[in-house]
């Protein structure tokens, strides 16, 4: 079960009023699924998942001052905000590597102009391959995915889980939330939200 | 394309279209029309019966109409009566009459002198009722003012609630910043005459949750009233009330427990 926090703990939390939390939720920004309503002994209660709101919570208040709350909204939405972008503008403006885009082109052939969705995973390419977490042949095992599951992930509410055991490695992409459980030799390098992914990716082209 | 060319239609009488591009759709008798609608005027002062979906910048019905499909607006008034099957988008809506709408309706200015019933969500920068409105999904506005009867089966989240209460007022959940429910003053001859014909309606808000920043309220009864700096009216029955800074409780009103957070 995911860790849960109740509305009155999260308020004290994250130190903010039932209208912050009202106004937002009618921004759009608090995706409607988050409020979680359970019984309690004090009647209904609503409840959220933790790591989320919080995380979610964080940004809002440190963009706040700088973005309106539409283009906030716009942010956190799981559909794209541009539509394209070139290639040389992506190594320029630092968004992702030289490796990371030389990958794709030699898996891809060489590519001018990136869309949203191609842009997402350079960006998730990128950044696994920044951690250290994958390797170049494992990274274009990570294309080959994309590749075939673009459908999946358009829409964004999906996990991306790369799994080692004994030096052989894969990755799982499944739609959010993800429970996995493993065995104890099967080590979980990395775990990646495809909307927190987006959201990062977002804020950076902006 | 060059909007001037478009072609006025105008049914006198009875008589059916195909629908189409037009610049004014102007519909006197009885119309059906049995495809989509894109004008820039649609007036009409008989009943029309349209089967696809509209598009038009202004929409004034006197008589009775039915969209089967959805409506996409910028001003809207609505004397006689409306149907809507589909989703109502619009800039400006005015009911001065009825209607009822299945999908959700999204605006900017929604005001109710009538009745009006949404099956989905409403969402709008603001909502003025003086009459009736009845939505069963979420109400959604930066603004809601009523003066008259609501009931909302879902959540109520509005940035200013401004209610004053006639006969029995309904929303499962209530959430915002600044909320006022207050009973009507004014006893005008009017309302006098609807009380005595309504007898067994009293004026009353009945919310399972109420959570807000800045709360009063009268004749309300909920199950759990949250928020910061709480004043309780007279005529309320409150099982449980949690707040922050401050609270007042009206000697008429009856309340459970109360715990400062």
């Amino acid at each position: 079960m995911e860790n849960l926090i109740s509305k009155k703990d999260l308020l004290e939390e994250a130190n903010i009023s039932y209208g912050q939390l009202y106004r937002w939720k009618r921004k759009n920004l608090i995706p409607e699924n988050w409020f979680i309503r359970k019984s309690t002994f004090t009647g209904q209660e609503t409840f959220f998942p933790k790591d989320d709101i919080l995380l979610r919570i964080e940004k809002i208040k440190t963009l706040k001052d700088d973005l309106s709350l539409d283009e906030l909204a716009d942010m956190f939405s799981p559909s794209p905000t541009l539509t394209s972008l070139a290639a040389e503008e992506l190594t320029k403006r630092n968004i992702v590597s030289h490796t990371a885009v030389e990958m794709y082109n030699n898996f891809h052939g060489p590519t001018h102009s990136f869309s949203f969705n191609q842009l997402l995973t350079l960006y998730v390419l990128n950044s696994l391959l920044q951690t250290g977490d994958v390797n170049r042949t494992e990274g274009v095992d990570l294309l080959k995915l994309f590749d075939e599951h673009a459908q999946s992930t358009k829409n964004s509410e999906s996990e991306l889980i790369f799994i080692r055991k004994m030096g052989v490695s894969f990755f799982i992409l499944t739609p959010e939330p993800a429970n996995l459980l493993l065995e104890p030799q099967a080590k979980k390098i990395a775990h990646y939200k495809l909307s927190q992914c987006m959201e990062e990716l977002k804020l950076k082209l902006s | 394309m060059e909007r001037t060319q478009l072609k006025n239609i105008s049914i006198s009488g009875s008589g059916t279209s195909s629908g189409g591009e037009f610049n004014q759709v102007k519909v006197n008798g009885s119309a059906h029309i049995y495809g989509d609608l894109i004008c820039e005027e649609f007036k009409c002062n008989g009943s029309a019966h349209l089967e696809g979906n509209i598009t038009t910048d202004t929409a004034k019905i006197n008589g009775s109409t039915h969209f089967e499909g959805d409506v996409e607006v910028k001003e809207m008034t609505i004397n006689g009566s409306t149907d809507i099957d589909g989703h109502l988008l619009c800039d400006e809506l005015k009911v001065q009459g009825s209607s009822s709408i299945k999908g959700d309706v999204k605006g900017k200015e929604i005001i109710v002198r009538g009745s009006a019933s949404v099956q989905g969500n409403v969402s709008s920068d603001e909502v003025d009722v003086k009459g009736q409105i009845k939505i069963k999904g979420d109400c959604e506005a930066e603004s809601f003012e009523a003066r008259g009867n609501f009931k909302i089966d879902g959540l109520l989240n509005a940035g200013t609630i401004d209610v004053e209460l006639l006969r029995h007022c309904e929303a499962k959940e209530i959430g915002g910043e600044n909320i006022t429910v207050k009973k009507t003053r004014d006893a005008s001859g009017f309302k006098k005459l609807i009380k005595f014909f309504m007898s067994n309606h009293t004026d009353q808000l009945t919310a399972e949750v109420i959570e807000g920043d800045y709360l009063y309220l009268e004749h309300t009864h909920a199950e759990v009233v949250r928020g910061n700096t709480i004043e309780i009216g007279p005529g309320c029955d409150i099982k449980r009330i949690e707040y922050k800074t401050s609270l007042e409780i009206d000697q008429n009103a009856k309340v459970g427990t109360q715990e400062k957070i």
